[in-house]
C-alpha cells in the first residue's frame, strides 16, 4: 500500500499566534517556509526567472463606496504580464458569500486564494456562532492572515465591501497589513483615474441608479486612461438583501455610448 | 563653420561606425532599459574542399530569441567570383563585413588587375575584425579557389584565423562536425562533396534548434562558381485550415474616412524651361 | 552588518573561503526552461487539447516525443506547457495520487471543476518556490458541457472558452481571440458565454493550423502534437505531424 501519509501535512501558520485550522492545504508552502530564514536564505531559490510569470494582474481599477442604500463595487478586467494582456475577462470581484464581496488589485492568485479561504473561515464562523460574520469581523479575518505573510512577497490591495447588522461596511485591506475603513476607495493602476470621477461626482445621499452609473462611469474613464486597465466594466450593488451583480460592459461600447459624436 | 558641423564633416570623411551615442546608451542600459537585440544567424554553416575546388553550405533561418525572424535568408556571401563567404552570428554583421571585403577585394582587383586571392581577403577580413576586439560579431568560412588551388579558411570574430579542409561554424556546428569527422575523406569527387556538405548542414537543421529550413550551397571551382540557392527544401509547410479564414469588408467598422490627394508638382511659370538635351 | 553577512556566508557553507575579499552571496537557480506550447478550446459537448510534444533546453533538442497531456478522469485532461518539465513530472504525479485519494474518500470520480480547484489549490501550495508550469484543464463540466481552465504559475484560476499557454502562447492567443472570441469582427456574433461555436472539425483544424504556424516562428515548438479530443464517450487521441528543425 502506497504511503500517502506526506499529503496530509498539517498546515503550520506562518507566524505564532493566528488561529488557522490544521488540516489546510498548503504543505509545500509550509515546506519552502524555514527556508526563508537564518542562515539557510542563501538556499532560497533564484526567482528572477520566474518573475515575469508572477506579474500577472499588476494593472487594475477597482473601487468600491458606500452610500445611503448600499455598497457599489465596480471593476475593470484586464490582466497583463508586463506589455501582454493575459486576460481580458478575469472577475476581479470576488463572491466571498451571499453579503461579501472582495475585489481584486496585486496578485491575481493571491487575492483568489486568500478571499476563497477567507469565504471559508467565514462560514465556519457562522456555523460556530449561529449567525453572519459582520464585514468588520471578516475584513480582520483578512487582516491577520495578510499581517502572517508580511514580509513574504505577497501582492494583495483588496477592498472587503458588505452588509451586515450596521448596515452597508466597507474596509480597505493590502498586504502591508493596512486595514482602513472608510466610504470610498479606488485601488490599482488605474485608480487616480477613477479617483479623478468619484471625487467630483459622489455624494452620499445619491439615488441607486446615479451610485451604479457613477461607478461605471469612473472604471470607464480608468479603462480609458491606463493601458494596464481594460476589457469589462462590472458593477454590483450591496444591500440588506445581499449583493447583485447589475452589469457587464465591454469599455469599448460605452466609450462610444459616453462620447456618441467621437469618431 | 560651428563646432559640431566641423565634427560631422570629418566623420563623414572617415566612414566607419559612429560611437556618438555610446555613453547614452550605457547610461540608459545602467538605468535598467532594455536594449533591443541585434538578429542572430543562430547558425549551421559548413565548408569542405575536395578535389577540385571548395563546397559552402549554409541553413537559411535566422533568428531573435526563440523567435525566428527569417525563414529563408541567405548565408553564403558574395566577395569574389572566385571567392564565397559563410556567415555566422550577429546578421549584420556578417552581411556588412563581407560587403565591405568584398568592394575592397574588387577595388583590389581593379588596381592589380588579377584574380584575387584567398589570403588577400582573409587579411582584409581578420584585420578588420581584429580591430574591434570581438564586438563586430561575425563568425565566418571563407572559401574559393585561387592562382594556389581551392582553399578553405575559418575566421573567428576576434580575428584569428585557420586554415583547414574542413570547417563548420555557427550554433550547429557540432552536429555538422560530427558528420564531417565521421565521413570526410581526402580527395572526394564534386558529387560526393556535395553530398556530405548537404549531410551536415542537414544534421544542424534538424539536431540544433538556432538552424533550420533549407540548404544552400556554394559549389567553386577552377572554372567558376554554382550557387545553389535552396539546394534542398527539407521543411515545407504541411498544413493549413483547409478554406482559408476570410473577412468580409467591414469586419473592422471604419469610424471615419478622408482623402488626401497626392501632391502636385508645382508647375513652373514663366521663363523658359531648363535645357537638358542642348 | 557587514559581519553578520559573512557569518551568514560561513554557516551556511558558502563562500567561506573568499571571506578576504568580502562575502559572497551564492544563489540556487533550480528552474530550467524546456518550453513547448499547449492549448485548448472548447465546444458545446466535447474540449480539445492539444500541446506539442519537444522537450528543450536552449537550442539543444532533448526530445522529439515527451507529451504534455495527462488524463487526469475519463472527462479532464490536464496540459502543461512553457514549462520546468521535472515541475510537470511533479505535479502530474502529486495529481494522480490526490485522484486515487479522492476517489477512495469520496467514492467518485471529480468533476472537472474540482480537478481545477485542486490544480490551483496545488499551485497555490508552492507561491513562495513555485512549480514553473503553465497549465490548462480542459474536459467536460457536469452537465457535459465543454470546459477550459486556465492558471498562471501560483495558481490563480479562470474558466475560458480557448486558451493557450507556453512558448508560443503571444503567437497563438492573438489568432484564437480573433477567430474564436471574434475580437474585432464587431460584424460577427459573439460566441455563447461558455463555449465557441464551431464543430468539432474545425476546432481540430484551428488547432492543427495553429499548432503549425507556431512551429514556423518558435524554435522550441515543433516534432509532433498530441491532439487529445474530449467527449461524452471518452478522451480520443491523435497525433499530427509538426516540422523536425
Amino acid at each position: 500500500m502506497m504511503d500517502l501519509a506526506f499529503l496530509d501535512a498539517p498546515f503550520t501558520p506562518a507566524c505564532a499566534g493566528t488561529d488557522e485550522p490544521d488540516g489546510h492545504a498548503l504543505d509545500a508552502l509550509d515546506a519552502a517556509r524555514p527556508a526563508m530564514l537564518g542562515p539557510q536564505r542563501a538556499l532560497m531559490p533564484n526567482l528572477s526567472e520566474v518573475q515575469e510569470h508572477l506579474k500577472i494582474v499588476h494593472g487594475t481599477t477597482t473601487l468600491a463606496f458606500k452610500y445611503k442604500s448600499g455598497v457599489v463595487v465596480a471593476v475593470d478586467s484586464r490582466a497583463s504580464a508586463g506589455a501582454y494582456i493575459a486576460s481580458q475577462n478575469v472577475k476581479k470581484v470576488i463572491e466571498i458569500n451571499q453579503f461579501l464581496l472582495g475585489t481584486m488589485a496585486g496578485g491575481a492568485a493571491d487575492c483568489q486564494y486568500w478571499q476563497r479561504y477567507l469565504g471559508m473561515r467565514c462560514r465556519l464562523f457562522e456555523l460556530n456562532h449561529k449567525e453572519r460574520i459582520s464585514v468588520a469581523a471578516a475584513s480582520k479575518l483578512f487582516q491577520n492572515i495578510l499581517c502572517g505573510y508580511r514580509g513574504y512577497g505577497l501582492s494583495i490591495g483588496t477592498m472587503v465591501a458588505g452588509w451586515d447588522h450596521k448596515g452597508p461596511g466597507l474596509y480597505y485591506l493590502d498586504s502591508e497589513g493596512a486595514r482602513i475603513e472608510g466610504n470610498l476607495f479606488s485601488v490599482g493602476s488605474g485608480s487616480l483615474f477613477a479617483y479623478g470621477i468619484l471625487d467630483s461626482n459622489y455624494k452620499y445621499d445619491m439615488e441607486f441608479a446615479d451610485a451604479i452609473e457613477l461607478g461605471r462611469r469612473a472604471i470607464y474613464h480608468a479603462t480609458h486612461n491606463d493601458a494596464y486597465s481594460g476589457g469589462t466594466v462590472r458593477v454590483y450593488h450591496i444591500d440588506g438583501k445581499g449583493w447583485r451583480r447589475i452589469s457587464e460592459d465591454d469599455a469599448t461600447v460605452l466609450h462610444y455610448q459616453y462620447n456618441p459624436g467621437k469618431k | 563653420m560651428s563646432t559640431a558641423s566641423i565634427a560631422q564633416a570629418l566623420n563623414e570623411q572617415r566612414g566607419g561606425f559612429d560611437f556618438e551615442l555610446a555613453k547614452r546608451n550605457a547610461a540608459l542600459e545602467g538605468a535598467g532599459m532594455k536594449v533591443p537585440r541585434a538578429t542572430k544567424t543562430g547558425t549551421t554553416i559548413v565548408g569542405m574542399v575536395y578535389k577540385d575546388g571548395v563546397v559552402l553550405g549554409a541553413d537559411t533561418r535566422s533568428t531573435q530569441g526563440p523567435t525566428v525572424a527569417d525563414k529563408n535568408c541567405q548565408k553564403i556571401h558574395y566577395i569574389a567570383d572566385n571567392i564565397w563567404c559563410c556567415g555566422a552570428g550577429t546578421a549584420a554583421d556578417t552581411e556588412f563585413t563581407t560587403a565591405l571585403i568584398s568592394s575592397k577585394v574588387e577595388l583590389h582587383r581593379m588596381a592589380t588587375g588579377k584574380q584575387p586571392r584567398l589570403v588577400t581577403a582573409l587579411t582584409m577580413l581578420k584585420r578588420l575584425l581584429f580591430r574591434y576586439q570581438g564586438h563586430v560579431g561575425a563568425a565566418l568560412i571563407l572559401g574559393g579557389v585561387d592562382c594556389n588551388g581551392p582553399a578553405l579558411y575559418q575566421v573567428y570574430p576576434h580575428g584569428s584565423t585557420d586554415y583547414l579542409p574542413y570547417v563548420t561554424m555557427g550554433s550547429g556546428s557540432v552536429n555538422a562536425m560530427a558528420i564531417f569527422e565521421s565521413e570526410y575523406k581526402d580527395g572526394l569527387t564534386q558529387e560526393e562533396a556535395m553530398k556530405l556538405v548537404h549531410k551536415a548542414v542537414l544534421s544542424g537543421i534538424f539536431n540544433d534548434l538556432g538552424s533550420g529550413s533549407n540548404v544552400d550551397l556554394c559549389v567553386i571551382t577552377r572554372e567558376g562558381h554554382t550557387l545553389h540557392r535552396g539546394y534542398d527544401q527539407p521543411n515545407p509547410r504541411r498544413f493549413r485550415y483547409p478554406g482559408g479564414f476570410t473577412y468580409t469588408n467591414g469586419t473592422t467598422p471604419t469610424l471615419s474616412s478622408s482623402f488626401t490627394p497626392s501632391r502636385t508638382p508645382a508647375a513652373v511659370v514663366g521663363g523658359a524651361g531648363m535645357e537638358v538635351d542642348a | 552588518m557587514e559581519t553578520m553577512s559573512r557569518d551568514v556566508a560561513a554557516m551556511s557553507g558558502y563562500g567561506a573561503s573568499s571571506a578576504a575579499a568580502g562575502p559572497t552571496m551564492h544563489q540556487w537557480s533550480p528552474y530550467v526552461m524546456n518550453s513547448g506550447t499547449v492549448m485548448a478550446i472548447c465546444g458545446k459537448d466535447f474540449a480539445v487539447i492539444a500541446g506539442d510534444t519537444r522537450m528543450s533546453v536552449g537550442y539543444q533538442i532533448q526530445s522529439r516525443n515527451v507529451g504534455k497531456l495527462l488524463k487526469v478522469t475519463d472527462k479532464a485532461v490536464l496540459g502543461t506547457g512553457g514549462h520546468c518539465q521535472a515541475d510537470t513530472l511533479n505535479l502530474q504525479k502529486l495529481l494522480r495520487a490526490r485522484m486515487v485519494q479522492y476517489e477512495h474518500q469520496n467514492g467518485k470520480t471529480p468533476k472537472t471543476s474540482a480537478v481545477a480547484q485542486l490544480v490551483s489549490q496545488m499551485l497555490y501550495g508552492r507561491r513562495f518556490f513555485p512549480l514553473l508550469t503553465k497549465n490548462i484543464v480542459a474536459g467536460l463540466d457536469e452537465d457535459g458541457v465543454g470546459c477550459v481552465y486556465t492558471f498562471d504559475v501560483v495558481g490563480c484560476l479562470e474558466r475560458v472558452r480557448v486558451a493557450c499557454d507556453g512558448s508560443a502562447e503571444e503567437l497563438i492567443q492573438p489568432v484564437l481571440d480573433n477567430l474564436l472570441e471574434r475580437q474585432h469582427q464587431q460584424d460577427k456574433p459573439k460566441p455563447p458565454p461558455l463555449h465557441v461555436d464551431l464543430s468539432r472539425e474545425d476546432v481540430v483544424n484551428i488547432v492543427k493550423d495553429a499548432f503549425t504556424s507556431a512551429g514556423e516562428r518558435d524554435i522550441t515548438t515543433g516534432d509532433h502534437v498530441d491532439i487529445w479530443v474530449i467527449d461524452a464517450s471518452g478522451v480520443h487521441q491523435e497525433k499530427f505531424d509538426l516540422k523536425y528543425d
